[in-house]
């Protein structure tokens, strides 16, 4: 069996805060992603393994298998409930807590991203998103990330409001909106074997890749998607604009409306006429649909990631090229 | 007369009712036709009558069709008509106002009422009548009660008159009720002109009839006397009467000669009147005063009515003339001019009124009413309405064309014939007929003389010799005189036009240009009616031409924008309707535009057009595509170019280019890799010379431009394209790549260096020139767009807030001080531009504290 694995101690921090995963998952993702991941195309599939006093331990996975055109009638649902269940039959975890996908260039803060997350969360509630960087991996280090659902979140979308007062209501911000759990990888000594045997064979520039200087390449792609988003994000905020201006500009004339009524009544009055009937003012002004601002939030979340991955990448490079620099000033 | 013939056979009738068949009409819209005619009408016969007796004869017009519907009991045209009236009578509003309601109008109010209560009294009628009638008869009834409410005191007035006034009316009625049936085809305008002497004939013929009148007075009230009338009930045709043209033995002369045009001309264009018999009549008319020896005087009159029943001969504006009539047409204008020039003692013109003729043989000169002017004008367009309707693939059309010669002939005299006894804008109008036939017509003999070559044989010699001076001379006068002369704008306007499309057509550039510009009809020509704005495409359009022949890239590309990034050229030059506009536009529209077709042989190619434009676009965009990689504000300067550029792209496999756009396409594709040699392959070979470019006279010479321009605009796009990759390049090796001479490629370099195009400089030992890699990377790039858009994120985000302040003028100030909104390039004024953003900051935080203190 891949791997049962001991528990790393736990900090004080509450439930879920820590997250234990066995190196055979990662291996497994990895795996799949390097099979049927191409270019910015994304992986998912299935986290098992199950709650232990307040750490959640993922012991093993599935990936969802890739769709295709002509099984369109393909039942994924009852393709999990199977697997699980054969999986049971030879004992191990099979407990859902959770998901993983793969990501490009940190582009992963979706709608849909959202939307499967909180469905998750809201039926298991100690699931887990795990995202997987498969680019920042090639360059030399393993990128995992685990995210969760704030239980602000939860709550706006199980409310489903999305408007800007909603929002504001809420008092949620972009960067309230998933929580990060630390991750901690356990390994199997058969697994460590198994990677020290990987590490001999592989050659030494695979081994190095970790030291390449070029960057300029990743950092294009990084703007390239960053400007999309922030052009997304543009677009987003005129059509805010547009409607508070419409709806200020309703608010004006319900207001003159208002005054001449009573103007109008005043009149009436003082010549001993009935006043006007009350006419259903939210009829005559109907307030312009507000724009939904979750998307917005998303966008600014996917913003902020693009940026810490920016600046997260060339502070690395920089120090490369100053290792680089100080290399070749010792040679002179 | 015709009552003579009353009883004629029904082989006759027949004929008749085949005559009508030619002009087959809708009954109710008769009038309207008539009118339409009238435009058709020979216009020497054009007489300016007020505008009283204009509308009061439209309302008498209709007021004889009503009556007419009275007597059979035809209500529902009676409400038709009384409808048309009511409307009429509104139109003549103003003069109704300064003349009071005419009498046979209330006379005709109170009449139609009264007898419609008869009518609706009538109960037993009344159920005889069908449907459709009883309907009409009830609205009728209401209707005219209504409006004759407002008469009523008119109404009162006239029914207690004595019989005297009514006896006036009753002269009047049988009067007019000739016109009407006349004028159901016969011009308003001739009637108008003719009515003195119809007054005098219906008169003469008045007591004569008195018996038949009160015969017929049942049926059909004033029947008149004219032939034209009698064939609606008998059918009888005026052929008849050409055997006895003259009774046996009257004496011959020019009183009775005219007497007799008169007569003929009066069945003109009536109903039924066999127009070829007409025709023949008058030509039997000519002969006989030719034999009797009446002078030239009549014979002149004669002819110009022969020319205009020629005219007449097609009942609308559609149709165009028979080819025998178009020779006939063309035979009796040269006869004429031919009598016109042995005689100088004829004075012709259409301000000769009929009764001051001088017709006879006398010592005075003759004097004739007519205008050859109008008929000669009328025939070019008789002619341009024939080649419009010829299939210019067939021989038909060639054959056609040939005419052309004759027709430019028959000006060239009126020309000259006019030059001497016409006025100035007589002679404006004929210089423009001719500057019309001449403008678009290649001036060989002119081109191969400033080539210094001889015509090749010797009979190209003789006509050489015998077509006298060049066209552009021939231009330059005419255009001049109008220049100077001409009072109406519009023979003027088409004047400049032609002027420099005969300019243009002869590679006299700047001529043309400067005549296009001084003439500032760019800024005015919309106004023009679309005959003329057709023109000014025209011209436009070989304006573009002309300057892509001498290399004017830019110019031949901005004369052309206008007419191909519409994608309608073919419609805007007026070379054929476009198919998806037919369900736009109804039959009558399409009538329209078709008449304003151009024909054929005037024709621009509409392929070599598109490919010039195409061509010009490719030599101008490409450089510039290459010099602006990646500025994200780069403006495409040509749409189509870039479409067509796309379309190329989609094709999922790209063969070798078939379609001129293809060979454009893949000629574009090697330059932007500055693949000078492939892209000169695909535009200039086999198949672009058959199609496009052998069209042009000097073909060699704009190849030849053309490879040079490929060659240069290739060496641009080559620098821009790959200076990041080298340090310093040699401008031999330059100057070997793109086989241009090294001063050329010297003073290229030197010219994008000055416009700041290449960061670069020139080695002046080596023959070098170094990079200096200014240019920013891509990455730098990215991150400068990167930071535009953010510039602009926050100006939005900033748009938001004021909002929530409620201040609505603050960012728009901010906009004109040059905020973020000052886009200056990032590129070259980084600082300046990052200053003033900075400034923006910083004003706007001002400007937000000031905002928060209240």
């Amino acid at each position: 069996k891949g791997g049962k694995k001991k528990k790393k101690p736990s900090n004080n921090k509450p439930l879920m805060q820590t997250k234990n995963e066995h190196k055979s998952v990662v291996l497994k993702i990895i795996k799949h992603y390097q099979e049927e991941g191409q270019g910015s195309e994304v992986v998912q599939g299935v986290l098992l393994g199950l709650v232990v006093e307040d750490r959640l331990e993922i012991t093993n996975c599935f990936p969802f298998p890739q769709h295709t055109e002509d099984d369109a009638d393909f039942d994924e649902v009852q393709y999990q409930m199977e697997m699980m269940r054969s999986l049971r039959h030879v004992n191990i975890d099979h407990l859902h807590v959770g998901w993983y996908q793969s990501t490009y260039y940190g582009s992963f803060v979706s709608r849909a991203l959202l939307d499967s997350q909180f469905s998750y969360q809201h039926a298991i509630e100690e699931s887990v998103v795990l995202i997987y960087d498969p680019i920042k991996t090639a360059q030399g280090s393993l990128s995992l990330k685990a995210y969760r659902l704030t239980p602000k979140l939860m709550e706006i979308c199980k409310e489903k409001d999305f408007t800007p007062e909603g929002l504001k209501k809420a008092n949620i911000g972009f960067e309230h909106m998933f929580e990060e759990v630390p991750i901690v990888i356990k390994n199997s000594h058969l697994i460590s074997v198994l990677m020290w045997e990987l590490e001999d064979k592989s050659t030494v520039a695979d081994k190095h890749e970790l030291l390449n200087l070029s960057s300029s390449n990743h950092l294009e792609k990084s703007l390239q998607l960053l400007m999309d988003r922030v052009d997304d994000m543009s677009q987003d905020i005129v059509k805010y604009n547009t409607y508070s201006r419409n709806l200020s500009k309703q608010q004006q004339q319900k207001h003159q409306y208002l005054q001449r009524r009573q103007q109008e009544n005043a009149q009436r009055q003082s010549r001993g006429e009935p006043p006007l009937p009350e006419e259903d003012i939210t009829k005559m002004f109907k307030p312009p649909q507000p724009p939904p601002r979750m998307d917005t939030l998303l966008i600014a979340g996917q913003i902020n990631n693009y940026c810490q991955n920016v600046k997260e990448f060339t502070s690395q490079t920089l120090g490369k090229l100053f290792m680089a620099e100080a290399l070749q000033g010792h040679n002179n | 007369m015709s009552r003579f013939f009353a009883t004629g056979s029904d082989s006759e009738s027949e004929e008749s009712s085949s005559a009508d068949e030619i002009t087959p009409k809708a009954p109710g819209t008769t009038f309207k036709q008539s009118l339409l005619l009238s435009d058709d009408e020979e216009d020497t016969k054009r007489v300016v009558r007020s505008a009283k007796d204009k509308r009061f004869e439209e309302l008498t017009n209709l007021i004889k069709t009503i009556r007419n519907a009275m007597k059979i009991r035809d209500m529902a045209k009676c409400l038709e008509e009384f409808e048309q009236l009511c409307r009429a009578f509104l139109k003549s509003k103003t003069i109704v106002d300064k003349e009071g309601v005419p009498p046979f109008y209330i006379r005709l109010l109170a009449d139609l009422e009264d007898y419609l209560n008869q009518l609706w009294e009538d109960k037993e009628g009344k159920k005889k009548m069908n449907k459709n009638n009883a309907k009409a008869l009830s609205t009728l009834r209401q209707k005219i009660r209504k409006y004759n409410r407002d008469y009523e005191t008119e109404i009162a007035a006239y029914k207690e008159v004595d019989w005297g006034i009514l006896s006036q009316c009753c002269v009047f009625g049988p009067h007019s009720l000739f016109k009407v049936r006349s004028s159901c085809k016969q011009s308003l305008a001739q009637e108008g002109e003719k009515t003195s002497e119809k007054k005098k004939d219906v008169r003469k013929k008045r007591h004569k009839k008195k018996e038949r009148l009160e015969e017929e007075a049942e049926e059909e009230g004033g029947e008149e006397a004219e032939g034209g009338w009698e064939k609606v009930k008998g059918g009888v045709p005026l052929v008849k009467e050409k055997p006895k043209m003259f009774a046996k033995g009257t004496e011959i002369n020019t009183a009775v000669v005219v007497k007799k045009l008169n007569e003929i001309l009066q069945a003109r264009g009536k109903k039924g009147t066999d127009r070829a018999a007409q025709i023949e009549l008058l030509h039997a008319l000519a002969a006989i005063s030719q034999e009797n020896n009446l002078g030239q005087g009549i014979l002149v009159k004669i002819k110009f009515n022969i020319i205009a029943s020629l005219y007449d001969y097609n009942p609308n504006l559609a149709a165009f003339m028979k080819a025998d009539m178009w020779k006939k047409c063309l035979d009796c204008i040269d006869e004429l001019l031919d009598i016109l020039f042995d005689n100088n003692n004829i004075f012709i013109g259409e301000n000769i009124a009929e009764d001051s003729e001088n017709l006879g043989i006398s010592d005075q000169p003759f004097r004739v009413r007519g205008c050859i002017l109008t008929l000669v004008e009328r025939m070019d367009e008789e002619f341009t309405k024939i080649m419009q309707n010829t299939d210019p693939h067939s021989q038909e059309y060639v054959d056609n064309l040939k005419d052309e010669g004759r027709v430019c002939g028959i000006i060239d005299r009126l020309l000259s014939y006019l030059e001497t006894k016409g006025s100035t804008e007589e002679i404006c109008r004929i210089y423009l007929r001719r500057i019309l036939h001449t403008y678009y017509k290649f001036d060989y003999k002119a081109h191969r003389r400033s080539l210094g070559l001889q015509g090749e044989t010797k009979s190209e010699q003789d006509q050489e010799e015998s077509e006298g001076e060049d066209s552009a001379v021939i231009m330059d006068r005419l255009c001049k005189f109008i220049y100077a002369k001409d009072r109406t704008d519009r023979i003027r306007t088409c004047a400049i036009l032609c002027h420099i499309y005969h300019h243009a057509l002869h590679s006299r550039w700047y001529q043309a240009r400067d005549l296009m510009l001084m003439s500032h009809l760019q800024d005015n020509i919309q106004h023009a009616d679309p005959p003329v704005q057709i023109l000014y495409n025209r011209t436009m359009v070989q304006l573009g031409i002309c300057a892509f022949r001498q290399g004017m890239i830019k110019d031949a590309h901005n004369a052309l924008l206008d007419i191909q990034s519409s994608g309608r050229a073919k419609e805007l030059l007026g070379q054929g309707l476009l198919m998806r506009n037919m369900q736009e536009r109804n039959a009558e529209q399409e009538k329209i535009e078709k008449r304003r077709q151009v024909p054929f042989h005037m024709h621009i190619n509409l392929e070599l057009l598109e490919c010039v434009y195409l061509v010009s676009a490719m030599l101008l965009e490409i450089p510039y595509m290459a010099a602006h990689e990646f500025d994200a504000r780069r403006r495409m300067i040509s749409k189509q170019f870039h479409h067509q550029l796309r379309v190329g792209e989609r094709q999922p496999l790209l063969g070798p280019p078939e379609s001129m756009r293809e060979h454009v396409v893949a000629a574009s594709k090697a330059m932007k890799m500055g693949d000078w040699r492939t892209c000169h392959s695909f535009i200039i070979n086999e198949k672009m010379n058959s199609k496009v470019w052998d069209l042009f006279p000097e073909t060699q010479r704009v190849r030849e431009m053309l490879v040079r321009k490929i060659q240069e605009e290739s060496l641009r796009t080559y620098l821009f394209t790959y200076s990041s990759v080298y340090d310093s390049i040699s401008m031999e090796t330059l100057s070997e790549m793109f086989e241009l001479e090294l001063p050329t490629v010297h003073s290229i370099i030197s010219k994008m260096i000055i416009n700041e195009e290449l960061m670069a400089s020139l080695d002046q030992p080596t023959q070098t020139v170094v990079m200096h890699r200014t240019e920013p990377t891509s990455l730098q790039n990215m991150a400068l767009q990167l930071a535009e858009k953010l510039g602009g994120l926050v100006e939005n985000n900033e748009r938001v807030f004021d909002l929530k302040q409620g201040v609505y003028g603050g960012y728009f100030n901010r906009d004109q001080k040059g905020g973020y909104q000052q886009k200056q390039g990032y590129q070259r004024d980084q600082k300046g531009g990052y200053q003033q953003k900075q400034g923006g900051y910083q004003r706007g935080g001002y400007r937000n504290q000031n905002q928060s203190n209240y």
